[in-house]
């Protein structure tokens, strides 16, 4: 990829085409260098072509699915696919049937071109999202990395050198949210609709108890018991209590939520000495968490780093980031590589 | 067999027990409300087969593959974001079943029409005072 340039030595801009499908959206993206130039999720794009419902889970989605994705991606970033210099797609952790989709789209796609196959991890693409734009976090960082499936601690070294100090032992924090929303009669998932109605609630106004786990684990668990013990009560003495209070109990939520990833957070923070500290996933686009985040920072001194919306949920792009980080190490895959579900790192 | 426990403490005697009345039965369906602790349980009783990964909830990702001291799988289902038995044939829920290894499932209520012969079927209760019932069949 070095050319000699009047005796300056001059890079050939990198070409990388990433997939993802390690859940509900198929999506494509295109790098060019550093720079991202185009990011396609399938699940907005049909439904911005088509209108309706789209059956997220099944992996027969993605397969119908990748093909224009793809395309488009490769349309957007104005590249034709001969000038892609490798391939990269997610090899999990995420749903098998839907892993293997973009696994083996990416995997014919690069013998076709002959070039080479990178295999990326999703985990460590929400943490390296922190790398597309200007605004980067310094070695090393922590990273809070929070969605519908995972809830962890990541310290990170240097970009491919990272390490889970601290996880979820039972239900991921956007899986509480979701099902605290469902405990509240809101459609599934209703994490979101709980940062909502939480925007105009008080946040002390219930008070539920917060997990006591050693270390820097967390456990969600327990919080969904009580919220279901706590309606129940409530709702024996007055049964529109969840009707008359919906902001006040979806912003009590919000913040026990908040709190109890803030708490461990902060050990990490003090633990380590690092105070550069970011968040990334689905769950970094809540608005409670950002401000308290924000707000903490600001307090201890931390630089604080927040992906765009785009970049929180799942994407192609963040995939393509990583991958740009092994491509320069030559970090490449031959055609016997599988998926992964539970892949770890 | 119906078998009544209130604190957490208890758990790992009770997966022992359903261990023992379950024998050979591989595919045990977990039916009750959300916050009946149903992956609690699970938990407890993937401790009793010795299983070395975190045992955490499948709900986002339906499935999770756990490995025991000796090697073996375990996989945890939860088909609360099925919307319907076809995406459950989608993921391979069938060789999952037929694989022979200990298929734990939440919320089998959306796979009725799946559910394979023999099973052995575990509901699980809480009253408001927290004491959960534990009934087998």
């Amino acid at each position: 990829m070095r050319n000699r340039l009047n005796g300056n030595l001059y890079f050939c801009p990198v070409n990388l085409l990433a997939i993802e499908s390690s859940c509900d959206e198929t999506s494509a993206a295109v790098l060019v260098d550093n720079q991202i130039r185009s990011n396609v999720i399938a699940a907005q794009l049909i439904h911005e072509q088509y209108g309706g419902v789209v059956p997220e889970l099944a992996s027969r989605a993605h397969q119908q699915h990748i093909v224009p994705v793809v395309e488009r991606a490769l349309a957007d970033a104005k590249i034709p696919k001969t000038a892609l210099d490798a391939i990269a797609f997610t090899r999990g952790p995420g749903l098998l049937g839907s892993l293997l989709v973009g696994a083996s789209f990416a995997k014919a796609l690069a013998l076709g071109l002959n070039i080479p196959l990178i295999e990326v991890n999703h985990m460590q693409a929400h943490v390296l999202a922190h790398f597309i734009g200007d605004s980067n976090p310094a070695f090393p960082f922590l990273c809070l990395t929070v969605s519908g499936g995972h809830t962890q601690i990541v310290r990170v070294r240097a970009p491919l050198d990272m390490e889970v100090i601290g996880q979820t032992q039972d239900d991921a924090v956007g899986e509480a949210f979701d099902k605290s929303a469902k405990l509240l009669n809101l459609p599934y998932p209703g994490g979101p609709l709980i940062d909502r109605y939480a925007r105009q609630g008080n946040p002390l106004a219930f008070r539920f108890p917060l997990a006591e786990m050693p270390g820097l684990d967390f456990s969600f668990s327990g919080i969904k018991t009580a919220i279901l013990y706590f309606l129940r009560d409530q709702i024996k003495t007055n049964p529109q209590f969840i009707d008359q209070n919906l902001p006040d109990i979806c912003a009590s939520i919000q913040y026990t939520l908040v709190q109890m990833l803030l708490t461990k957070l902060k050990r990490a923070a003090r633990e380590t000495g690092i105070r550069d500290i970011a968040i990334a996933g689905g769950v970094s686009a809540n608005s409670g968490l950002r401000e308290a985040l924000q707000k903490t920072g600001q307090e201890l001194g931390w630089r604080v780093f927040i992906p765009a919306f785009e970049y929180c949920t799942d994407n192609a792009a963040m995939i393509a980031m990583a991958a740009k980080f092994k491509f320069d190490q030559s970090d490449f895959v031959g055609q016997d590589v599988s998926p992964l579900p539970r892949m770890s790192f | 067999m119906t078998l009544h426990f209130k604190s957490l403490d208890e758990l790992d005697e009770v997966a022992n027990l359903l261990l023992n009345e379950a024998g050979p039965h591989r595919v045990w369906l977990f039916e009750g409300d959300m916050g009946a602790g149903k992956t609690t349980l699970i938990k407890a009783l993937c401790r009793a087969l010795h299983v070395v990964s975190v045992v955490q909830s499948p709900t986002f990702g339906i499935v999770n593959e756990y490995t025991t001291q000796s090697g073996d799988p375990i996989y945890h289902f939860d088909c609360y974001r099925l919307r319907n038995e076809a995406e459950a044939l989608d993921i391979g829920l069938e060789e999952y079943f037929d694989s022979g290894d200990y298929c734990f499932v939440e919320w089998p209520e959306r796979i009725e029409a799946l559910w394979p012969t023999p099973h052995f079927r575990v509901q699980l209760t809480a009253d408001p005072t927290g004491k959960r019932t534990v009934k087998t069949r």
